[in-house]
C-alpha cells in the first residue's frame, strides 16, 4: 500500500463522476433528437494490486473505479421490429394510397360519374323514341352519347397518369433507397475505424440506425450486425450494402403502363440487369404491385385492372347499344349501321367515338315501320333494364374498388398500428428519459463531492505525517 | 424494459393521440358538413352499389314521368280530335236527314246542304289529319304528314306509337286511322262525298243515313277506347308519383346521414379533442428538474 495510493483512488472517483456528468449531460441535450438512444458510462472498480514481494499476506483494498466504455442502451431485437413493421405500413400505405386516388377518381355515388351519365343516355334514347325524327331530340342523344365516351376516356386517362405518377414516384424512392445505402456504407467505414482506434461511436451508429429504418420503409430491407461494428444491408438475399460498400438499384421495364403486362415494371441491380431484385416489403414492393400488368384472373396491379375493365366497359356499351341500333334503318332507309365506333388502334376507352353526326343517321325506327317509329331507339333506351346491362357493370366496377379500397386503408391502418407499437417500444427502450437523467445528475455530483472529500481526507492526513510528526518534546 | 416511459415516448404517444382526435374531428366535420354518409365508394362498398342502382331506378322513374305526360298529351290531342270528329258526322247526319226530304224541298235548297256538306267534308279531313307536335295523330309511325291524302289513301303503315310508361308495360297513345275513319271509298269522306253527289242527282239519301250511324257507333267505339287507355295511362302517373317517392326515401336512407346525429357527434368529438389538448399540455410539462433545487 503506497503512501499516495489514497489520493489516486479518489482522482479516479472524480474522473468517472466527470464522465458520468458528462454522459448525463449528451443524453438530456439530446432529449429531443430523432433516433439518438441513451448512453450509460460503464463503470468498473479497480482491483487491487497484485502482491508481489516480501510483504505479501496484507489486506490490500481495490484502485478506485474505472469507466470502461460509454455503452449505447439500444435493443437491435427492437430495432429489427422497427424496421419490419415501418416496412409493412409502407407497403400497404402506397397500395392504399394509390387505391383512394383511384376511387376518388370515379366520381361515385354522386351527380357527376358515369352512371350518372348513362342515365342520360337512356333518357335521351327514350326521348328520341317519343319524338323519333325530331333533330333536337337527336342533337341531345348524340351530345350525351359523346358525353358519356368523353367521360369514360377521362377515366381511362385519370387512370393511365396516376400509373405514370406512381412510375416517377417509385424512381424517386429507388434514389432515395440508393442515396440511404451510400450513407450506410460510409457510416459502416467510419464506425468500423472509430471502434479499431477504441472511440465510442455510438452517436454514429443512432445515424446508422435512422437510415437503415428508412432503407427498411422504402425497400423492407433487413439488416445483420456484424461483430466488426458494420451492417450489412440485404435486399432480396443480396447485399444492398456490405461493410464500406454499397450496391445501387434501379427501376426497368417499361414506361408505359400499356405494356405493363408484357414487360413489368421491376427493380434491378445496376450493371447486373439480369439479377432481379425481389423486394417483398416496403413502399417499392406496394408500388411495383400496383404498376403491375392486368392479368385473365382480375388480380393484377390496380392500376392496369382498371384501366382494363375501363376498355371492357367502353367495348361492352359499344357492343350492347350497336346491336340493338343495327336492326333500326336510318334516313335513307338501310339497316345495319352502328351507333358507336371503336377505334382499332389503342385503348377501347380512348378510342370510344359517336358515328352520327345528325339524326339522319340515327337507327331509331324498325324497318318499315314508318319513318317517325322510335321503336328502335326505345328498345336501345330498354337496354338499361337488362340483366346484364353497362348499368349492372359499371355498378361492379365500382364496387371492386371500394373493397379494394377499403382492404387497403384497413391493412394500411392495421400496419400502421403496428408501427407505432413497435416505435413506441423502441422508445420506450432507447430515449432519454429526463427524470432518470436528473437522478443521475444528481447522483455524480454527489460522487464527485465525495470523491474530493476523499481527497481532502488522504491530504489531511499526509499533512499530519509531514508537517506534524516528529515534534514531540520541541 | 416495456414499462419504461420517456419524455420523447410521452411525446410521441400525446402527438399521436391529438392527431387521430384531429383526424376523426375533420371527418365527422366533412360528414356533418357535407350530410353525406358515403362520401367515397369505400366507405360503404355494398352502399355504393345500392346507391348506384337507386339512382339509376330515380332516372328510369323521371324518365317514366316524361314518357306519362308525352302520352298523355297525344291522347288528349286524338280524344279531342275524335269529340270533334263525332260532332261534324252528327251534322253531317242531320244535314242527311233534312236533304232526305224530297219533296218539301227545292233545288236550291238542296244544293244549299250539298255546299255545306262539302265544307263538313273539308272539316273532318282536316280533323282526320290532326298533328301533335308535327305528327299525325291518326297515321302510326308514318313520317307522310297526313294520315290521309287527298286521294283518300291511308298513310299509316300498321305500327302503332306507344309510349313506356313502367318498367313492365307500354301504352299505345294514338289511334288507327284506317278503323276510325275508313280507307278510300269505305272511308267516311266517300262517304260525304256520295251523300253530295246523290243529293244533287235527286237520289233518296234515307239509304246513307244508316252508313253515317254505323260511322258514328264506330267513332264512339274508338274513343271509347282511347279513353280507357287514357285513364291507365292517368292511373300510370299516380303509381310513378308514389315509386318516385319511395325511391328518394331510400337514396335518403342509404347515402343521407342524421343531422341530429352528425352534429351531436360532431360536438362530442370537439369536446373530446379539447380534453386531449389540455390533458397533453397538462402531462407533457413536468419532470424531476422543475423540483430539484
Amino acid at each position: 500500500m503506497s503512501t499516495f495510493s489514497g489520493l489516486n483512488t479518489a482522482y479516479t472517483g472524480m474522473v468517472a463522476a466527470r464522465h458520468g456528468i458528462d454522459v448525463a449531460g449528451q443524453n438530456i441535450t439530446n432529449i429531443s433528437t430523432t433516433g439518438y438512444t441513451r448512453q450509460r458510462a460503464v463503470q468498473q472498480a479497480a482491483g487491487s494490486l497484485a502482491q508481489v514481494g516480501p510483504l505479501t499476506g496484507q489486506i490490500k483494498v481495490g484502485q478506485g473505479v474505472s469507466v470502461t466504455t460509454i455503452q449505447r442502451l439500444g435493443d437491435t431485437f427492437l430495432d429489427a421490429k422497427v424496421r419490419s413493421s415501418t416496412a409493412s405500413s409502407g407497403y400497404w400505405g402506397v397500395r392504399a394510397n394509390a387505391l383512394s386516388t383511384l376511387q376518388t377518381s370515379l366520381h361515385e355515388p354522386g351527380d357527376s360519374g358515369v352512371s350518372k351519365q348513362l342515365s342520360n343516355v337512356w333518357a335521351a334514347w327514350s326521348d328520341m323514341g317519343n319524338k323519333a325524327g325530331d333533330p333536337a331530340a337527336a342533337a341531345v342523344l348524340l351530345q350525351q352519347s359523346s358525353a358519356l365516351a368523353t367521360q369514360i376516356a377521362d377515366g381511362y386517362t385519370a387512370v393511365d397518369t396516376q400509373w405514370n405518377q406512381l412510375k416517377t414516384d417509385t424512381e424517386g424512392m429507388v434514389t432515395e433507397l440508393n442515396d440511404a445505402a451510400t450513407q450506410v456504407a460510409a457510416l459502416n467505414g467510419l464506425i468500423r475505424s472509430t471502434l479499431n482506434a477504441g472511440g465510442s461511436a455510438n452517436e454514429y451508429i443512432d445515424q446508422r440506425n435512422n437510415l437503415t429504418t428508412t432503407i427498411a420503409t422504402i425497400s423492407g430491407a433487413t439488416v445483420r450486425n456484424l461483430p466488426d461494428g458494420t451492417a450489412e444491408v440485404l435486399l432480396g438475399g443480396n447485399a444492398l450494402v456490405s461493410g464500406d460498400r454499397s450496391h445501387a438499384v434501379e427501376v426497368t421495364g417499361t414506361t408505359q403502363m400499356v405494356g405493363a403486362a408484357g414487360d413489368p415494371v421491376k427493380l434491378n441491380w445496376v450493371g447486373r440487369p439480369d439479377v432481379p431484385v425481389s423486394v417483398d416489403g416496403g413502399e417499392i414492393a406496394g408500388a411495383l404491385s400496383t404498376l403491375a400488368g392486368a392479368n385473365a384472373s382480375g388480380s393484377g396491379g390496380a392500376l392496369a385492372e382498371a384501366a382494363a375493365d375501363y376498355n371492357e366497359f367502353a367495348t361492352f356499351l359499344a357492343d350492347k347499344i350497336n346491336t340493338v341500333h343495327r336492326t333500326g334503318v336510318i334516313a335513307d332507309g338501310t339497316a345495319g349501321h352502328d351507333f358507336y365506333a371503336i377505334s382499332a388502334t389503342g385503348p377501347a376507352a380512348l378510342g370510344l367515338s359517336v358515328i352520327p353526326t345528325d339524326v339522319k343517321g340515327i337507327a331509331f325506327a324498325a324497318p318499315g315501320a314508318g319513318g317517325n317509329d322510335g321503336s328502335i331507339a326505345a328498345a336501345v333506351a330498354r337496354i338499361k333494364s337488362d340483366k346484364d346491362s353497362p348499368d349492372t357493370k359499371w355498378s361492379a366496377f365500382v364496387t371492386t374498388i371500394a373493397i379494394a379500397t377499403k382492404t387497403g386503408l384497413q391493412q394500411s391502418a392495421l400496419a400502421d398500428l403496428s408501427t407505432k407499437a413497435a416505435v413506441g417500444n423502441q422508445l420506450a427502450n432507447s430515449a432519454v428519459d429526463m427524470d432518470e437523467e436528473q437522478m443521475n445528475l444528481a447522483m455524480f455530483q454527489t460522487a464527485y463531492n465525495g470523491a474530493a472529500r476523499v481527497l481532502t481526507a488522504v491530504d489531511e492526513m499526509l499533512d499530519t505525517l509531514i508537517n506534524r510528526t516528529g515534534l514531540v518534546g520541541r | 424494459m416495456i414499462n419504461r416511459v420517456t419524455n420523447q415516448g410521452l411525446a410521441v404517444a400525446a402527438q399521436r393521440n391529438l392527431q387521430l382526435s384531429l383526424s376523426t374531428l375533420s371527418r365527422l366535420q366533412e360528414t356533418a358538413s357535407s350530410l353525406k354518409r358515403i362520401s367515397s365508394p369505400s366507405d360503404d362498398p355494398a352502399g355504393t352499389a345500392d346507391s348506384i342502382r337507386v339512382r339509376s331506378e330515380q332516372n328510369a322513374v323521371a324518365q317514366f314521368s316524361r314518357n306519362i305526360s308525352d302520352g298523355n298529351s297525344w291522347m288528349s290531342v286524338v280524344d279531342t280530335a275524335l269529340e270533334k270528329t263525332g260532332d261534324i258526322l252528327r251534322k253531317v247526319r242531320d244535314l242527311t236527314v233534312q236533304g232526305a226530304n224530297d219533296g218539301a224541298l227545292s233545288p236550291t235548297q238542296k244544293e244549299a246542304i250539298a255546299v255545306e256538306l262539302e265544307s263538313l267534308r273539308t272539316e273532318l279531313l282536316t280533323t282526320a289529319n290532326t298533328k301533335y307536335l308535327g305528327r299525325t295523330v291518326f297515321a302510326g309511325n308514318s313520317d307522310a304528314g297526313v294520315a290521309f291524302n287527298p286521294d283518300l289513301s291511308f298513310t299509316g303503315t300498321g305500327s302503332t306509337v306507344e309510349r313506356r310508361i313502367s318498367e313492365t308495360t307500354s301504352i299505345r297513345v294514338d289511334a288507327d286511322g284506317a278503323a276510325t275513319f275508313g280507307e278510300g271509298d269505305q272511308s267516311a269522306f266517300a262517304l260525304i262525298d256520295n251523300i253530295v253527289s246523290d243529293l244533287r242527282a235527286g237520289v233518296n239519301l234515307n239509304a246513307r243515313i244508316g252508313q253515317i250511324d254505323d260511322r258514328v257507333l264506330t267513332i264512339s267505339g274508338q274513343r271509347g277506347a282511347v279513353g280507357a287507355r287514357q285513364a291507365q295511362i292517368l292511373n300510370a302517373q299516380g303509381a310513378n308519383m308514389s315509386e318516385s317517392v319511395s325511391l328518394e326515401t331510400q337514396r335518403a336512407e342509404i347515402e343521407d346521414v342524421d343531422l341530429g346525429k352528425a352534429i351531436l357527434d360532431l360536438k362530442a368529438q370537439e369536446v373530446s379533442y379539447q380534453a386531449a389538448l389540455s390533458v397533453t399540455a397538462r402531462a407533457l410539462q413536468p419532470t424531476l428538474m422543475d423540483f430539484l433545487r
